[in-house]
């Protein structure tokens, strides 16, 4: 394979899903957050601790950038010289965007990160040796590292909170990387529930728990090969393509596009698995 | 079965359903009264409890007043999430962080788990027995007006039980304190509407005008206003709806305004009557009233622009119906209630009431009805404690030490009451003061029925239900105390209720017709209205009287700028702290503040502006020093403020409440001043003015934001795009 051919049909060889003959089938979960919705109020990040087992790291390690809210909202000002923003300020909901051909995957030395069939980027605690790489790699930084021992160590859960964790989910030790997994336990029973049924998850059947906390109903989940699902058909509606690294609204950038889905950081290629609609501002005021 | 020694409207009274505008079905004994049936708790394990398998029961969340319906999730009996109940009309499904914060409630490694008795300055745990022998030997030879109950919001069954145990007494000194409550606004909607609540239909509006009413954090009822702020912006008939939102200090409502408009402190009053001039559409007194409100005017005394006025006035009148809200920013004033008032009445002008403004649901059980707290009864409590009027005092759901104006020197008050009770979850500041306190169920351990203030649709009682078994064997329900010492005041009207499951459950299918039982037998409408975790009411609603009325609507000037105390001190609410009551909840001290980011701490917003007129520099520790004290804090630099404002969180610096609330931050209700709204007597909580200055100590803010505070570098991360390029009815 020559470096020519090699850099220019790149995104073929960089990610596998989805390729011709290798659709994701039946599952591809995905996600859409509407941040004309969205009003920053944190209510997904807390319902994600609740579910997924996340240790508070406390005052001090959140000062060392220890924190480990696998959703955390990004609040943003304007650039510009006014005095002050009266246009609001800008929140992004952040949380591990299950990119296709996700930069942290090639990184892993022990292959402890990967992908799913149902297009999940999924970690391995077991495997993991915790070097870090694909958290350097992440350009969305949405790997969170366990420096400590939570549970036994810094007695995050003391007697009864402990009773509080999710049996579902691991609770993680010293050493290992982790991140969102768009609830996989729930999209595991759920799966298995539909399975037994002999048939697919329906949409609106699994919730992620961010999802099912949000108050605006911003977030919208579900499978993006299924046409009924609403995830797919938001996708559709704005001309956003999994595969792609261009969409229709980048190529008519300049004359406004009457779109607002976009991927963020698509020009990496890392093709994400969310989409986000942008916040929209009266311009009659 | 009225065989006892009293008649039929006594105990109709016991029960909660007097005043009852439906007939109630006929009496009949219940097999729990029989004895034929013992009361089991609902959640001891039974054949659907399969390891591995999840159930679920509906309550309702008691993080707030906003009567939330949930659904928790158990596990080989641990309560282990708590989600929305879909089928509620207020939250439908949904829930905000505080309620996810629930759990941390229930599982709070500092909960109180035996009765204390204050020995010295220690508390030593006794019974029950000899806890409620001494409440009895300490009410021996007091009379009524020697007792004061103090309590945060209660409603439902709850407050039946607590009004008949104070009637026992004769007592009427019923103190509903809420530190941060809409008080003011209920009394100018009371004149404004003729009720204190309507309903407030955000979705149904093409204009939000806010005068810092941050109803999407920690307003009236948050959850609901946010799914109805959501289908706003989807839009009606295909527009979708602009949020204008006026206030001297950015809450989270602002943060997600079309518009955020920095108003001077205090003169919201004098812009909405600058709007209403310029609307050009008032007639008679109104008119008359604003006449002077020209924009040179109100743009010299509010700082808001004179094209600004004429913008907003220009949209209101184009696009209809709009909305006005009045929040407490606008309300924390010593002329508080005019400006409630003067934006109110923006309301009758725009023609919203009756479309936005809707009369609201009523549960038609009056002694049922909410009692909402405020903050005038705090005062009259404090005046009464200073007047050594007390012999015993009862404490629930209220932390007044905390959450008191430093000026009212609450604590000292508190010590000139005889015996001090405290039922209490925590050992918090109030009840570290008690002689006595009493640990309480968690509210996912305890019985209970809840009905909201703020009715969402049809009227609705919530339904409290255990989601698991008591973690402490020696905490106890509010119900089941009041239960006790109402027996012993009045044991033959209570004695066949064995605890307060079984006085619910009679309560409840005595009265079955009336809510929705019809021909049901007890059982099955029991076990569904537990499975609901709802009662919807066929309610009424009480009309909307529109007064448009002006008399004694009047404004006063911008308060001239003090010397010595040149800047306003505006504590802010944070939808996750609220008073400080759930600040032990480890989940909300790490849960960044939406705006600054800022986790575990407290800081002093103060504009960039003046920042460098003061040179000070993010981290910088400052004094924040009034006439009642100060507080040191580190500083934020936050463009959202005004200049002229600082502003400090409320919720944060605790001296007890437990591991996590202990030590972090600084309370700023320590240094506000006693100042009322004239004419509710409610604790103006923004009149406090404060200077600022450097201590010369310096620490790295700790939040979650980056270095570059809130920048995109360039990069297209969170964008925006202007209303006219999207065409959203096309929207999925």
């Amino acid at each position: 394979m020559s470096v020519n051919n090699l850099l220019e049909n790149w995104s073929q060889f960089r990610h596998f899903h989805p390729v011709d003959d290798k659709p994701h089938d039946p599952y591809k979960w995905a996600m859409s957050i509407d941040l004309d919705a969205c009003t920053g109020c944190n209510a997904c990040s807390v319902a994600c601790y609740a579910e997924n087992n996340l240790p508070v790291v406390g005052k001090e390690k959140y000062a060392h950038g220890q924190a480990m809210h696998w959703m955390r909202i990004e609040r943003y000002w304007d650039e510009d010289d006014r005095d002050f923003p009266d246009q609001g300020a800008q929140f992004l909901p952040m949380m591990c965007q299950q990119c296709e051909a996700a930069p942290c995957e090639t990184v892993c030395p022990v292959a402890a990160t990967n992908h799913t069939a149902d297009g999940l980027n999924s970690q391995v605690y077991n495997r993991c040796i915790g070097s870090r790489y694909c958290s350097a790699n992440c350009p969305y930084k949405v790997r969170y590292f366990n420096w400590y021992d939570y549970p036994t160590d810094d007695n995050v859960w003391p007697a009864e909170m402990n009773q509080q964790l999710n049996p579902d989910v691991t609770v993680r030790g010293k050493g290992v990387m982790e991140k969102c997994t768009f609830c996989v336990q729930r999209l595991h029973a759920a799966k298995g529930a539909a399975r037994s049924e002999g048939r697919i998850v329906r949409d609106g059947e699994v919730q992620t728990a961010c999802q099912q906390a949000c108050p605006a109903s911003a977030i919208s989940f579900g499978n993006l090969v299924d046409p009924e699902s609403r995830v797919h058909k938001q996708w559709k509606a704005q001309q956003v393509e999994l595969d792609k690294e261009e969409q229709t609204k980048d190529k008519k950038e300049e004359g406004g596009s009457e779109l607002r889905g976009y991927r963020i950081f698509e020009e990496l290629r890392p093709y994400p698995s969310v989409m986000y609609l942008e916040r929209v501002r009266e311009s009659a005021v | 079965m009225m065989n006892s020694g009293f008649d039929r409207r006594d105990f109709l009274k016991v029960l909660g359903w007097s005043g009852v505008a439906i007939a109630l079905n006929g009496c009949g004994n219940t097999s729990v009264e029989d004895g034929k049936e013992t009361v089991v708790s609902y959640v001891e394990t039974n054949d659907y409890m399969i390891p591995s398998i999840s159930t679920y029961f509906n309550s309702t969340c008691a993080q707030c007043d906003a009567g939330c319906n949930i659904t928790g999730r158990i596990r080989e009996g641990r309560v282990l999430k708590l989600e929305g109940n879909p089928d509620s009309a207020i939250n439908r499904g949904k829930t905000c962080g505080l309620g996810q914060a629930g759990v941390q409630h229930h599982y709070n490694p500092d909960r109180v788990r035996e009765p204390l008795l204050r020995k010295g300055g220690q508390g030593e745990a006794i019974t029950w027995e000899k806890a409620y022998a001494l409440i009895a030997e300490k009410l021996n030879g007091v009379s009524g007006e020697e007792i004061a109950f103090l309590t945060g919001g209660v409603s439902g069954h709850l407050k039946v039980l607590l009004g008949n145990y104070l009637d026992s007494f004769g007592c009427k000194n019923h103190f509903v304190y809420e530190a941060i409550a809409p008080a003011v606004l209920r009394a100018a909607n009371k004149k404004s509407y003729g009720v204190e609540m309507p309903r407030f239909n955000i979705n149904k509006a093409k204009v939000v005008l806010s005068f810092g009413a941050d109803f999407l954090g920690a307003w009236v009822s948050p959850v609901h206003f946010s799914q109805q702020y959501a289908q706003f912006r989807k839009g009606v008939d295909g527009q979708r709806g602009v949020l204008i939102q006026v206030e001297s200090k950015m809450t989270l409502t602002g943060a997600n305004a079309d518009r955020w408009v920095v108003v001077r402190p205090g003169t919201e009053g004098i812009l909405a009557l600058g709007i209403i001039n310029a609307l050009g559409t008032a007639s008679g007194d109104i008119a008359a009233k604003v006449r002077g409100y020209d924009r040179a005017l109100v743009s010299k005394e509010t700082g808001v622009p004179p094209g600004q006025i004429d913008k907003i006035a220009a949209l209101l009148k184009l696009r209809s119906p709009s909305l006005v809200l009045a929040g407490s920013a606008a309300e924390g004033y010593a002329h508080g209630s005019q400006n409630a008032a003067a934006i109110n009445l923006l309301n009758h002008v725009l023609g919203n009431v009756g479309k936005t403004v809707e009369a609201a649901a009523v549960v038609p059980f009056p002694q049922m009805a909410p009692a909402t707290g405020n903050t005038a009864a705090l005062k009259t409590l404090n005046d009464g404690l200073n007047a050594g009027k007390y012999k015993v005092l009862f404490s629930y759901a209220a932390n007044p030490v905390f959450t008191a104006p430093g000026a009212m020197k609450f604590k000292d008050s508190l010590a000139k009451a005889g015996f001090k009770v405290a039922f209490a979850h925590y050992l918090d500041e109030t009840a570290m003061q008690a002689d006595l306190v009493l640990p309480l169920d968690s509210a996912l351990e305890d019985w209970g029925t809840q009905v909201p203030e703020y009715m969402a649709e049809g009227a609705q009682i919530n339904i409290q239900q255990p989601l698991m078994e008591k973690l402490h064997a020696n905490t106890r329900g509010m119900g089941d105390i009041l239960l006790a010492l109402i027996k012993l005041r009045r044991a033959e009207e209570y004695k066949k209720f064995d605890d307060y499951y079984a006085y619910l459950r009679t309560a409840v299918l005595q009265n079955k017709g009336a809510l929705g039982g019809g021909v049901a037998d007890d059982d099955t409408f029991w076990n569904e209205t537990l499975s609901k975790g709802i009662i919807k009411l066929a309610g009424s609603s009480h009309a909307l009287s529109g007064n448009a009325a002006t008399a004694g609507l009047s404004l006063p000037a911008p308060a001239a700028i003090n010397a010595q105390y040149p800047l306003h001190l505006i504590p802010s609410v944070s939808a996750s702290l609220r008073d400080g009551r759930h600040t032990n909840q480890p989940w909300l001290q790490e849960s960044p503040d939406p705006l600054t980011t800022i986790v575990w701490d407290s800081w002093v917003e103060i504009h960039p502006k003046k920042a460098a007129e003061l040179r000070i520099a993010e981290g910088d520790i400052v004094e924040v020093t009034g006439k009642n004290g100060s507080i040191k804090a580190q500083a934020y630099l936050f463009p959202g403020i005004h200049p002229d404002a600082i502003s400090v969180p409320l919720g944060r610096g605790h001296e007890a409440l437990g591991r996590y609330a202990r030590g972090y931050g600084v309370n700023p209700f320590q240094i506000l001043d006693a100042v009322f709204d004239k004419e509710t007597g409610e604790l103006a909580l923004h009149e406090t003015r404060v200077k600022v200055s450097k201590t010369g100590q310096r620490v790295i803010v700790v939040k979650d934001e980056g270095f570059v505070g809130g920048k995109q570098m360039g990069k297209k991360i969170a964008v925006r795009v202007s209303s006219d390029k999207v065409e959203l009815s096309e929207e999925v």
